[in-house]
């Protein structure tokens, strides 16, 4: 027993090591000002790549333009997606496939083909270059992510434990802190933690609404492949707010 | 209860694809509805490279996310019960932008790139490969964690109790795998397949970091005709698109199906 448990917990060490190990090089390479082959580590450390990537302060107002608009969107799309999800999860809907389909369709189509869309329509409202264009933008992308994931959290037996709290004289506001929000909290985590990401890191549908105001990978996209010190630096940027928000996720959520 | 979401995503969605519609019958110069032609459709539907790309697509998307769910399952499974420190490095690509994963990819795939270097030569060339072996590689590092959370967020204690609840009643590990584990993680494990599948067909940032010069994924072939044609180009993209949106909108159909027949026996 004791064998069979050494053997598993080397095995996902394995795995875990696997997923998370091969972007070391991210920061070898942010931090290298030369770095060639055959050498197996940076000849010459530096800070070029982060200097030249927020040269000019482009990147760091993209790097705000994205959180405001990330954690607008991830709000909004939990706020709009919460009753469609308990709809669907509970399985309350005679023919829930259409319904499904109509909602998750977004997530179907190329943000290419979307955001080209619906510039159309915000140049006629102004909405172009704007925060607000961008949230409703990426909003189209992340309601979908929400509204699936959060409904897998529903279902009948939440439903009979919140029947049981009302039954045991728990109002409504009471029963949701107490009852629904712990048990959907897992999910919920997930379901936010996908919102932002997928807001966070939309290229094309940014590209297409907000050229102007561009956000953080939109700012990134032309260093890679050019200049891989200056890319790997605004990856870093780019990825550490993501991962204060996996952080988050993991500890609202399953990991107790 | 559903009309938020249904307002907003008709509201949004539905006026992004009548602009993009709009787009693939507007002729190259402009002009209302009555100059709309299908001139950007009989290009594309006439291109072999069209063909090729559609092809290419539909198979790395088919094998990536296949062996995506198959590995969440076994990985879900194995982590389950391991510390938040192994569930959060097993999570990691998560939250990574896919375009950093491509990245991540040719720093250490490509001819003279890190694992070049640490073993001397790989077995298989990875990057740019025709059979497009790099492009399943990479969605299969950034898409099996992604299922591998949404599995273990309804594997959680409701699941251990109903386990234990069933082994007491003398059901044995394959008993409860396949009566209480199956039904709790197939519908995250569907929805989330349909997800990565969806992403997958219609992505063009990997196919471009790491994919072959030829055939071109769908979304690579998108971006070409568009830089190689300024003023064609964007209906020719809009139309390709659309075509891929349909064969997602089918495939996701069939993942539907194939739900609601698998549900249908266990309810009876």
């Amino acid at each position: 027993m004791r064998g069979r448990d050494g053997t598993r917990s080397t095995l996902t060490t394995v795995v875990a090591l696997v997923f998370a190990l091969p972007f070391t090089v991210l920061v070898l390479q942010a931090f290298a000002d030369s770095w060639t082959a055959p050498a197996l580590l940076p000849q010459e450390f530096g800070l070029r790549g982060f200097r030249d990537g927020f040269a000019g302060g482009g990147a760091g107002a993209a790097l705000v333009r994205s959180l405001q608009v990330a954690l607008t969107v991830t709000v909004l799309s939990l706020v709009i997606a919460w009753p469609a999800a308990r709809v669907i999860g509970e399985r309350r809907l005679r023919h829930p496939g259409p319904v499904i389909l109509l909602l998750a369709v977004p997530v179907l189509v190329s943000p290419f083909a979307i955001g080209t869309g619906l510039t159309g329509w915000f140049v006629r409202l102004g909405l172009t270059d704007s925060i607000e264009g961008l949230v409703l933008g990426h909003l189209v992308f992340s309601l979908p992510y929400a509204v699936l994931v959060l409904s897998t959290g529903f279902g009948p037996g939440l439903r009979h434990s919140e029947e049981m709290a009302a039954s045991m004289g728990l109002g409504p506001f009471r029963r949701l802190l107490m009852v629904t929000f712990p048990e959907i909290r897992p999910t919920l985590a997930v379901a936010a933690l996908l919102s932002f990401l997928v807001s966070w890191s939309q290229y094309g549908s940014s590209l297409a609404i907000s050229g102007g105001s561009p956000t953080l990978p939109v700012v990134l996209l032309p260093f890679v492949g050019g200049d891989p010190e200056v890319a790997a630096a605004l990856s870093l940027v780019f990825l550490a707010p993501a991962m204060v928000a996996l952080a988050m996720a993991n500890r609202a959520g399953h990991f107790r | 209860m559903l009309a938020p979401a249904v307002g907003t995503t008709l509201l949004l969605f539905g006026g992004a694809l009548a602009g993009a519609v709009e787009q693939s019958f507007t002729p190259p110069l402009g002009g209302g509805l009555e100059t709309w032609t299908l001139e950007s459709w009989r290009q594309v539907l006439g291109d072999p490279v069209f063909v090729d790309a559609f092809w290419f697509s539909l198979r790395t998307t088919l094998v990536a996310t296949l062996v995506s769910a198959g590995l969440a399952l076994l990985i879900a499974t194995l982590m389950r019960t391991r510390s938040a420190a192994m569930r959060t490095a097993v999570a990691f690509p998560v939250p990574v932008p896919h375009l950093i994963v491509a990245v991540v990819a040719v720093l250490w795939l490509a001819p003279g790139g890190l694992a070049d270097r640490v073993l001397g030569t790989l077995p298989l060339n990875l990057v740019r490969d025709q059979l497009g072996l790099g492009v399943v590689l990479v969605y299969v590092f950034k898409e099996t964690p992604f299922l591998v959370l949404l599995l273990l967020a309804v594997m959680g204690r409701r699941l251990e109790e109903q386990e234990e609840m069933a082994a007491v009643h003398g059901i044995g590990r394959w008993g409860r795998l396949r009566w209480v584990i199956w039904p709790a993680v197939r519908a995250p494990l569907l929805i989330g397949s349909m997800i990565v599948a969806a992403f997958v067909f219609s992505a063009f940032e990997v196919p471009l970091a790491v994919g072959p010069n030829y055939p071109p994924s769908l979304g690579t072939y998108a971006l070409e005709v568009t830089k190689s044609d300024a003023i064609g180009g964007a209906g020719q993209a809009a139309a390709a698109l659309l075509l891929g949106a349909v064969a997602s909108i089918a495939f996701a159909l069939a993942i539907l199906g194939l739900f609601k027949a698998r549900r249908e026996p266990d309810e009876r």
